[in-house]
This record gives structure tokens, sequence and C-alpha cells, in this order.
């Protein structure tokens, strides 16, 4: 199974995944020509801030089964087994919003697109870039990350990493290095710094 | 839409002052946005930028650097994080001297104009500080018209600008240790103009890729603004307007009038403004304003102008720069007057929820929706009355009902000039010195600088202050952190009953407040004289000293700039808010460790400021060992 999987603390929050996605999703696929189209494509991966101004790259998980799927009315929305894809039948959705309801992350979102002719918004969520998949290439927003918050790749060998990261902070083994993530010395006191920041605002109010 | 009790608990979180906090509930109320509903739209912020790995110099990027030590390692001109950092950091910090020596040369432009009888309603007011200077400058002034000493000397001092003679005559004024330091660091500044058109050219693609050497000329070129153009912009300040002495006046937004046109002078440059308070005081325009239903003319400062106005004529300050929108949004303002730097550029569309009026007056920083009113120095009295004239006209269409102004201003006493500090000591340093000595006094501490909307508004400013004062350490102030202190009652005599026994009792022998108002930001150029007289006395470097300096809430290149001049000068320096340097650990140790070696001061960041007492208190400690006091 593949996937775009999230590593939160290596998010710096600078949205480019957000543009990429929208770029991506636009009529013209090119940013110059993208900010000047109607409707203006609008991304479909949301980087949240968070507490301490750390971020969050909230994103669809294409879950299998997938909720949203199990409560569409009109089964707008349907599974590309090729990349195991939740995706939308932009023409069978009649934005009745249940599928946002039934979504554990809150991604989906109502949005105009090029793809429908009159202006009624349908959900626009991330369709895993299948386009893109289909021609070799990885998801708009983990080619645009530069930080590897997101991954694209098998899932079992993603996690593995995580897991082993995980293992070696509750053993803490002396001389080992722990492979992802090491966060190093100055971000680490960057962040400390912004903490000190967000938490001086609300505790002394 | 929030309901009141909401509006308050945020507005609580937004500033400390309760009269800032009652303007807010109306701004949320109103539904007027402000730079604190900017900043919340803007999360999350670019982890690039902060961190200033991000470089858009040129078509080849944008670039920027992985931070965790994957690709990309470099730019596509193969710049390093080091590299990318260290030239970000001069780009700003060369903005930020540009502003403040751009405003100096402004102010000498005005006083030669003067001088050559060409402006109009100005005169030079301060004929022993013109003498005491030109003598600096090898001036001759016995026997000779203060105009033509003026001349002289404001054309050698323009001349400096862009000089061939590779030095600067104020910076004779560092101790000599200290000098001898920056030769021999190859950081002694040449020019004005110079060492800013230098780091343009060096922060060009293929010049400088030495980080270090960048950061040499980053200090370099902060000294040219500190002990130059800055420098010459008090200096010019004081010869045209006078040397501030102690006064007392008001503020907070409370200096705003229910019944007279309030005129508000914001932004940083006296010249226009120093008009504006005589145009206010024409009996004409009194009266015309009585015609128009007021009861006066109500001038109040906001910023640096409004610093300027407070030192020199005692003009109320209404508040420092998260204050501005804050002002229009109590419905009593006729004119907003700016000049330049520090307005925010939304500034005309919180106007236009109001009656206000934006009226600028510099060339350089038309703003769209604002009358522009032309400044020039041949018809600067008429063009203020002008200004005050368009307020009177305004005020008809106040709506009363819709004014809010919190109601108790807060006593303050500014004025404390260079000049005015060594007065009160009685024409020395030594009473100062002697308390430092006997450790009634621990140490000085300069906290200078702007507001940020990621601190509390005026949070950091006061809680350091506070900590200061208790642990005995005299803090000197400019800029927005003075006007909050001011706001927060910290600016007159009884405030020493904070202080702690030592200072408590200089103050109090003295009568002067334990946080002393030296002025608006060009003005920290008093703290660098105030540090070198003092080391004179004790033939010492200013590094010597037990000395500190902090800007806990600073947003402003200009403030990089102070932050490194202090630094070069020998002054340990913390900051609240993280400098864009955290992305290349190489720059981040050479400001916070290996300069202690060349110019014995670093940079700390410590946004609580508790804390940063606790940092500032350890260094003066560590100075005052190293005199064996």
């Amino acid at each position: 199974m593949k996937t775009v999987f999230v590593r939160p603390e290596l998010c710096i929050g600078c949205r480019h995944c957000e543009v990429a996605c929208a770029i991506e999703h636009a009529e013209s696929k090119n940013l110059f020509d993208a900010i000047v189209e109607d409707p203006v494509s609008k991304p479909r991966i949301y980087v949240e801030p968070a507490i301490n101004y750390l971020t969050f790259p909230n994103r669809c998980r294409h879950c299998d089964p997938a909720p949203c799927m199990q409560v569409c009315p009109t089964e707008a929305l349907y599974r590309d087994v090729d990349t195991g894809t939740v995706a939308i039948d932009y023409a069978k959705c009649i934005g009745c919003s249940v599928c946002a309801m039934a979504c554990p992350f809150g991604i989906i979102q109502f949005q105009n697109v090029f793809q429908t002719d009159n202006d009624r918004e349908v959900n626009a969520k991330c369709d895993n870039c299948i386009e893109r998949q289909k021609d070799g290439r990885i998801p708009a927003c983990a080619e645009a990350c530069k930080t590897g918050a997101l991954e694209f790749g098998d899932a079992n060998e993603l996690i593995r990493v995580s897991r082993k990261d995980f293992s070696m902070r509750i053993i803490k083994s002396a001389g080992t290095d722990v492979e992802v993530p090491k966060i190093p010395e100055n971000i680490a006191a960057f962040r400390n710094i912004m903490k000190k920041i967000a938490e001086t605002r609300e505790e002394t109010a | 839409m929030y309901d009141t009790s909401e509006a308050k608990k945020i507005a609580e979180k937004r500033a400390l002052d309760a009269a800032d906090q009652e303007i807010i509930v109306k701004t949320i109320e109103d539904g007027v946005e402000t730079a604190w509903d900017r900043l919340e739209c803007q999360q999350p912020q670019c982890g690039f930028g902060q961190l200033g790995v991000c470089c858009n110099r040129c078509t080849m990027g944008p670039c920027r650097i992985e931070p965790f030590g994957k690709k990309p390692d470099r730019g596509v001109c193969g710049a390093t994080a080091d590299l990318i950092v260290a030239r970000n950091m001069l780009d700003d910090l060369s903005t930020g001297a540009a502003a403040h020596s751009d405003h100096g040369r402004e102010v000498l432009e005005v006083l030669l104009e003067t001088a050559e009888g060409k402006s109009q309603g100005y005169q030079i007011t301060d004929e022993e500080k013109l003498k005491s200077i030109a003598e600096e400058y090898g001036i001759k002034t016995e026997g000779r018209q203060k105009e033509a000493v003026a001349e002289d000397l404001a054309r050698a001092m323009l001349e400096e600008y862009g000089t061939l003679k590779n030095s600067i005559q104020l910076v004779e004024r560092a101790p000599e240790k200290t000098k001898q330091l920056w030769k021999d660091a190859g950081i002694y500044p040449r020019s004005v103009d110079r060492e800013i058109v230098e780091s343009m050219h060096r922060i060009h693609m293929g010049v400088g890729a030495d980080y270090v050497n960048i950061l040499l000329h980053a200090m370099r070129t902060s000294l040219s603004d500190g002990w130059g153009g800055s420098m010459m912009a008090t200096e010019g300040s004081d010869i045209l307007f006078g040397t501030p002495t102690p006064v007392t006046s008001w503020a907070n937004l409370g200096t705003l009038s229910h019944d007279k046109v309030n005129v508000v002078l914001h932004g940083h440059n006296p010249v226009l403004s120093e008009m504006i308070v005589k145009a206010a005081e024409d009996p004409e325009l009194i009266k015309y304003a009585e015609e128009m239903g007021a009861k006066g003319i109500n001038l109040v400062g906001m910023c640096c102008t409004g610093n300027e106005l407070l030192m020199r004529h005692g003009i109320p300050i209404a508040g420092n720069m998260l204050d501005q929108e804050l002002a229009i949004a109590t419905g009593s303002v006729e004119v907003m007057v700016i000049d330049y730097q520090c307005i925010f550029p939304s500034i005309t569309h919180t106007a236009g929820c109001y009656h206000t009026k934006v009226i600028s007056t510099s060339e350089k920083s038309k703003v769209q929706g604002a009358t522009y009113k032309e400044f020039h120095p041949e018809t600067g009295l008429d063009t203020a009355k002008e200004i005050v004239r368009a307020a009177i006209e305004n005020y008809p269409n106040r709506n009363h009902g819709r004014v809010k102004i919190p109601s108790k201003p807060i006593q303050l006493m500014a004025g404390f000039s260079e000049e005015a500090i060594r007065k009160a000591l009685g024409g020395t340093y030594k009473p100062l010195i002697d308390a430092i000595v006997a450790g009634s006094i621990k140490g000085v501490v300069g906290i200078v600088g702007c507001n940020n909307p990621k601190i509390r508004h005026d949070y950091g400013h006061i809680t350091l202050a506070k900590e200061l004062i208790k642990r005995d350490i005299l803090v000197v102030e400019t800029g927005c952190a003075a006007i909050a202190s001011g706001k927060a009652g910290l600016l007159v005599p009884e405030a020493a009953d904070l202080a702690g026994d030592g200072l408590k009792a200089v103050c109090n022998s003295l009568g002067i407040p334990p946080v002393l108002h030296m002025g608006s930001c060009v003005d920290c150029s008093r703290i660098l004289v105030l540090a070198a007289h003092v080391a004179d006395e004790l033939g010492v470097g200013i590094g010597d000293l037990p000395l500190g300096g902090a800007a806990p809430e600073w947003y402003s290149q200009k403030a990089v700039s102070i932050g490194t001049y202090f630094v070069s000068s020998g002054v340990y320096t913390v900051l609240g808010i993280p400098p864009k340097i955290f992305g290349s650990p190489n720059v981040l140790k050479l400001l916070a460790v290996t300069l202690k070696d060349v110019v014995n001061a670093s940079f700390a960041v410590e946004p609580d400021p508790v804390l940063a007492a606790d940092l500032l208190e350890a260094e003066i400690e560590r100075k005052r060992t190293a005199l064996g006091i």
C-alpha cells in the first residue's frame, strides 16, 4: 500500500505543499496562469497551525474502508483500485456534505472546480494526484515538501522508520544513532523559543 | 460576532495596558481589522523564512535550504545556509541603517537650509550644542554668526554620507580602547552611505561568500548607523529644536480629547511635526477650531515622532507602534499625520472605518488612500497650518456616538538626553560611577525597540524593566519601549518604589525615575554617548562596563542595526524575538558566543523577560567582576 506519510515534526509551515496542490489541480497546471484562472484552484491539503507555532499538514488519508465513501448517497466517491485512491466524480456530487461529516480528519472542503460547467461547489478532496501517479510521478505535495514532512512511498516501509525512531527513544540506547527524525540543535532551540513566545501570551493574560 | 466578555479575554491576551485593552475590545466590536488579526491570518508562517534560509534575491531562485540536514543544502548559486542567513541578515541590517541615516540626512538638510535662511519657521535653538559639535568637526566658532557655523557644520556632516576621507567625525567620540578594537577587527566605519551601498554589493550573487566576512561588514554598517547616521539625526535635531531636558507629560490613548480637534503625529522625523506644534499654537487656527465647535486643538504623538515631541515640548504621547490602529479606532482622531517608518500600510484602511483623515507628508512614504501634502522646509510652517486647518475642518464629521476614549492618561517624565542625565548627576558621571562601584546600582540596561504582535503588547518591555530595577539595575529606554514604560507608570520618580533599595535611594536623592526616557530610536545614539562618557571617565572601553541592552518586542530592520551596533560597541544584548538566523548553527554560534572574544559582548535570545533579566544580570556581574568591583 502506497501512501503520503506525514512526519509532523519535520513540518516547518512553509505551505509549499498547499501551493503545489493548488497548481496541480488547476486547469493550466502552472503557477503564473493558475493564479488568474476562474474558478481559481485551491489546495486540498491544509497546513494547520497548532500549539506553540508547530504545524501539521492535514491531508486525505484515503481510508479503506472509507467513511466518506460509505455515506455518499450518490456514489460520487469511488475507489481507484490501482492507486488505492478515494476519488470523486464531480458530476455525481450533489454537495450534500455528508462525506465531510463522516470524515475523521476534517479535510473535505467544497470548492468550485474547472471540471464542472456551472459554478456549484463540489467535494474537491485530495485525489492522491492519480494522474501524476499514472505517469510514474509522486503526489505534488510530497514532491514539493523539502523537509520530508510529507513522504510518498510504501506505508509499511515509512512506518518502519518512525517505529524504529520511537523504539530508540524509548530505549535511549547509548551510542545508537536515532534514524529519524533527528532534530538539529539549532532548530530545537528555535522551536523552544517559539514555544515560550506562544506560552507567554497564553499564561500572562 | 464576539460577545463583550469574549472580546475582553482576547484583548487581555493581546495587550498589557488597560487603556489599550479597552480599545482592542472596540476594534473587535466595530469589526475593525488590526495587526493581531492579520498575524492570526498569517499562521502558519513559513519556517524557511523564519529560519533565514530562504533566499529570494535572484531569479535562479527563490531557493531554500532544508533545515534538518537533508537536500537541498545549497541554493542554485551554491550558497549554503550560513551564507544565505548572513546575506539576509546584512540585507535587513542595511535596510535599518539606511532608514535611520536617511532620517538623519533630512534633518541635516533642514539645518543647512535654516542656516542659509531658506527655511520657514525653523531656527537654531541650541547654540551651545551647535558650537560644541562644530568644534568636534574643527569648525571655527569664535566671533562667527551661528548661521555661518551651522552652515559649515551641516555641510561637513552631510559630506560624511559619501565622504572620501574614510572616517566619520562622531565615531571619534567612542573610547580609545573601543576604537582600537574596531580597527583591529577591520570594522571601523568609513562613511554613512558607503557601508550600506557596499552591503548591497556584497550580498549580490558571486560577491561575498564567506559568512564571517559578511557579518563583520554588518557590524561596520551598524556602527556607521549608531555612531554616524543615527547620531547625526539626534544631534541635528537637538541643534534645530533644542536638546531635551526633563519634562512632565501624559501617555496612553486617554490623551486623546473628547472635545478638542485631535491630531496624531505618527512616524519618526521631527522636522514637519515641529512646525505643526507651532501651527497649533496659532491664535487664528485656535479660533477657527472653536468656530467649528471644538474646544481647541489637541496634539498627541505616536511612535518616535511622538517621542521627539514629548522630549522637547511635553506633547502627550498616545502610544507606540501597535497603538496606531487603536488610536484611530477610538473614533476621535481628525487627522493622523504620517512622515515615515513603522506606519502600517493599512492605516488608511483603518481610517476608512471612521472619519479620520490620514495625511502623508513625505515623498518617500506616500500611502494609497492618504491625502498627500508635500512638505518642504521652505514652506514648512504653511504646510503645517494647512494640515491643522484640514483637521479642524474634519472635526464636525466626528461621530460622537462612536467615540470611546479611555479615561485615564498616565503621568510620565521624559527628556533625559545624555546632557540632561549628566546635569542631573551634577555635571559629571562620577556619582553614577560611584554608585556602580558601591553596588547600589549594579549596572545599566538600555531597553529599546518596537512592539511585535507575537508578544503581548508591552508585556516584554514592562516585565523586563520592572525585573531589572528590582535588581538595582538602572534602565534607560528609547522608542516604543520607552512609550510602554510611560503607559505603565514607570517613568515617574515615584516608580522608584518598585526598585531595589540601592537604586531606589539613588533615584530618590536625584528625583529621577528608575527608568529614564532617552528619546526616539535614533536616540539610541544618546545611550552610546552616555556609555562613551562613562568609559572615558574610567579610562576603559565600552565593552568593559557593566551594561546591557534588550529589545524584548522588536520587529524592525532598524532594530537589527541597533542591536548590532550595541553589541559591536561592547554591550551584551538580549532579544525577545528570534532573529532570522536560526537556520545556520554557525551564524548562531558566532553571534551568541564567538563575538565575545572580539568585542566582549554578544547576542542572546530569550522571550521570557524574567529569564532575560537573569541573563542581563549575570552578564553585568561578569563585567563587574572583570572590573574588580
